[in-house]
């Protein structure tokens, strides 16, 4: 993946992370991709929103029950990864 | 079959169901129990608290106080009918309670031991906590030694206890009779037209009111099957339960539903064996109703329910589209006459399956009753043709997802932390019209950060709790009284929301 492309799907990304809180987090503070989204208040429905946006907008269907570490879902950066390492057919 | 001898309502009614249904499939989850299995695993279960849990060296047993902190699995089930045979009180608490909140209903109601997952239960920073008691892979005993007697004692009548928003981060521990829960139960089967051949997909929390009347003891009453999504409730894997397992009744909460009817949700086939969809919770969206009737050709069944009354009404009739539904059996409704228009008032509520009174704050309940015996819910609504309409409410509580969250409760932590003058918090909703916890901060000192502020919540109370928005203002409208003038704060925001849009 280019530079371009990565940095265009880090911004997807932080666009779907502020759907699914509905606005409560701050843009600004998703500029910064490594910042822990649970510490800028993504909540448990929030996490349910965005898991719904990245399996309708990447074809990423993620089970919580298979994954053992859940860390991939706490930053942007993290998420980034993992839908590029797991990525289906683009919605 | 266990040695254990307790009675009570709740074990008399599932003895008597776990016996006439055998050989029927009653709960699916992680594994599938059928109706036998089921009852020898609660025996064994039983004996298993009775022997983790033993009584004096005469053999002497007290009433252990269980606190169910877990996710709905197969588990649940098993250890809160185990509890009840083993004559225990199980103490239903949302799984999202932090230590504050567990520690708090422990020096209040008293628990002799916590039924958690065993990462949580390693969070868990309590004084007297002993060593976790393995039950199953996901499911520990976590013992606590009493450090101090409770400061209330349950009725004798009382067989589960559940969980309310109180103020200073004390939850209301709500006391519920054996009688209560099983006449809930049975007037939930009736009212609802419950029958064997139902298959219950809960993605309620089970210690919600909601999971617990129309799920948890109704489903084995009636004969029907139980289920348990393994995983996060996302859309997908709910139709595919749904289309795969032949799912006749889903009981969850207005935003799956409104996922499901947002673009690329489930196709109209993986529903086809759903006969009633049940939103509850929260007030649910007409739009997205009307969208969900549109794409699968059913109506989301809106009912009506109070923590401290259980079940009050449903609507079976599809011919109805608005309102809350008629009264279920057991349960009588009359509007207060109050201002405004004629025939809108205060909702009072008289059932079956009200709860005894809150053990912690006791006078609490029965100054809510009138001389009748009708419950004072707070809620402002009317009746039209018998079908009961919510108008709003006349309380200042915030309904969160379901959970109602006395706002004191957080400006108690907020007004603690140094510098802050003055805070109020009110309910507002984010851009997904969800309801979340607005806080309005005056500052008193140049050093307090909306960053310390928010700390200052996630660490002190449940995550629900915690404000979605922080502002900072320079003062809160006030009445003569001192009561906040929060629709004149709304409009200030608003005001300077658009002085500066980013």
């Amino acid at each position: 993946m280019s530079e371009d492309d990565l940095s265009a799907m880090k911004k997807r990304v932080a666009r779907l992370v502020y759907i699914a809180a509905g606005g409560k987090i701050d843009e600004k503070d998703l500029e910064r991709p490594d910042t822990d989204l649970r510490e800028i208040g993504l909540d448990s429905l929030g996490y349910l929103n965005l898991l719904e946006g990245l399996e309708r907008t990447f074809g990423v269907s993620i089970d919580l029950d298979q994954e053992e570490d859940h860390s991939f879902l706490h930053t942007i950066d993290n998420i980034v990864c993992y839908v590029t390492a797991h990525r289906g057919a683009p919605a | 079959m266990s040695s254990i001898l307790a009675r009570g309502a709740i074990r008399d009614a599932m003895v008597d169901c776990l016996g006439r249904h055998d050989g029927r499939k009653a709960v699916v989850g992680a594994e599938s129990l059928g109706y036998g299995e089921l009852a020898g695993r609660v025996d064994d279960a039983a004996d298993w608290l009775c022997a983790v849990l033993p009584g004096d060296e005469a053999g002497r047993r007290s009433r252990k106080h269980l606190g169910f902190c877990l996710g709905n699995r197969v588990e649940y089930v098993i250890l809160y009918f185990a509890a009840l045979y083993a004559g225990d009180l199980p103490l239903l608490l949302d799984a999202n309670f932090n230590t504050g909140e567990i520690e708090a209903i422990r020096s209040d109601c008293g628990l002799d031991a916590l039924l958690i997952e065993p990462s949580k239960a390693a969070k868990i920073e309590v004084p007297g906590k002993g060593d976790p008691i393995p039950f199953a892979d996901e499911v520990v005993l976590l013992p606590l030694s009493q450090v101090a007697p409770p400061r209330f004692e349950p009725r004798v009548s009382t067989e589960v206890c559940r969980f309310t928003s109180g103020t200073t981060g004390r939850p209301k521990c709500l006391e519920f009779s054996g009688h209560a829960v099983v006449s809930a139960a049975k007037n939930w089967i009736l009212g609802t037209g419950m029958r064997g051949e139902d298959r219950t997909l809960c993605l309620a929390a089970l210690s919600n009111g909601l999971a617990f009347n129309t799920s948890l003891l109704s489903s084995f009453l009636a004969g029907g099957e139980l289920h348990f999504l393994k995983g996060a409730p996302l859309t997908r894997p709910v139709a595919r339960w749904i289309e795969e397992l032949g799912i006749t009744r889903l009981v969850a909460f207005p935003t799956l539903y409104r996922n499901f009817v947002a673009p690329g949700g489930p196709d109209r086939a993986a529903m086809a064996s759903l006969e009633h969809a049940i939103s509850a919770g929260a007030p649910l969206w007409p739009d997205v109703r009307e969208e969900f009737r549109v794409r699968y050709g059913l109506d989301i069944s809106d009912y009506y329910g109070i923590a401290e009354t259980g079940p009050c009404t449903f609507e079976r009739d599809a011919r109805h589209h608005s309102g809350l539904g008629v009264p279920l059996p057991g349960a009588e409704i009359r509007i207060a006459p109050g201002p405004g228009d004629p025939g809108t008032g205060e909702i009072l509520v008289r059932t079956a399956s009200m709860a005894s009174g809150y053990l912690n704050h006791p006078g609490l309940f029965e100054g809510r009753l009138d001389a009748d015996g009708f419950y004072h819910s707070g809620d402002r609504g009317r009746l039209v043709d018998g079908r009961l309409h919510l108008v709003g409410r006349t309380e200042d509580h915030i309904n969160v997802a379901g959970r109602k969250i006395d706002p004191t409760e957080v400006v108690a932590v907020v007004s603690a932390l140094p510098g802050v003058a003055d805070a109020v918090a009110f309910p507002d909703e984010d851009l997904n019209r969800e309801v979340l916890v607005h806080l309005a901060v005056v500052a008193g000192s140049a050093d307090l950060t909306r960053a310390a502020v928010a700390e200052a919540c996630r660490s002190r109370l449940a995550p629900y709790k915690v404000p979605g928005r922080i502002s900072f203002v320079p003062e809160i409208p006030r009445t003569g009284i001192g009561k906040p003038r929060i629709a004149v704060l709304r409009e200030q925001l608003n005001a300077s929301r658009k002085e500066s849009p980013s």
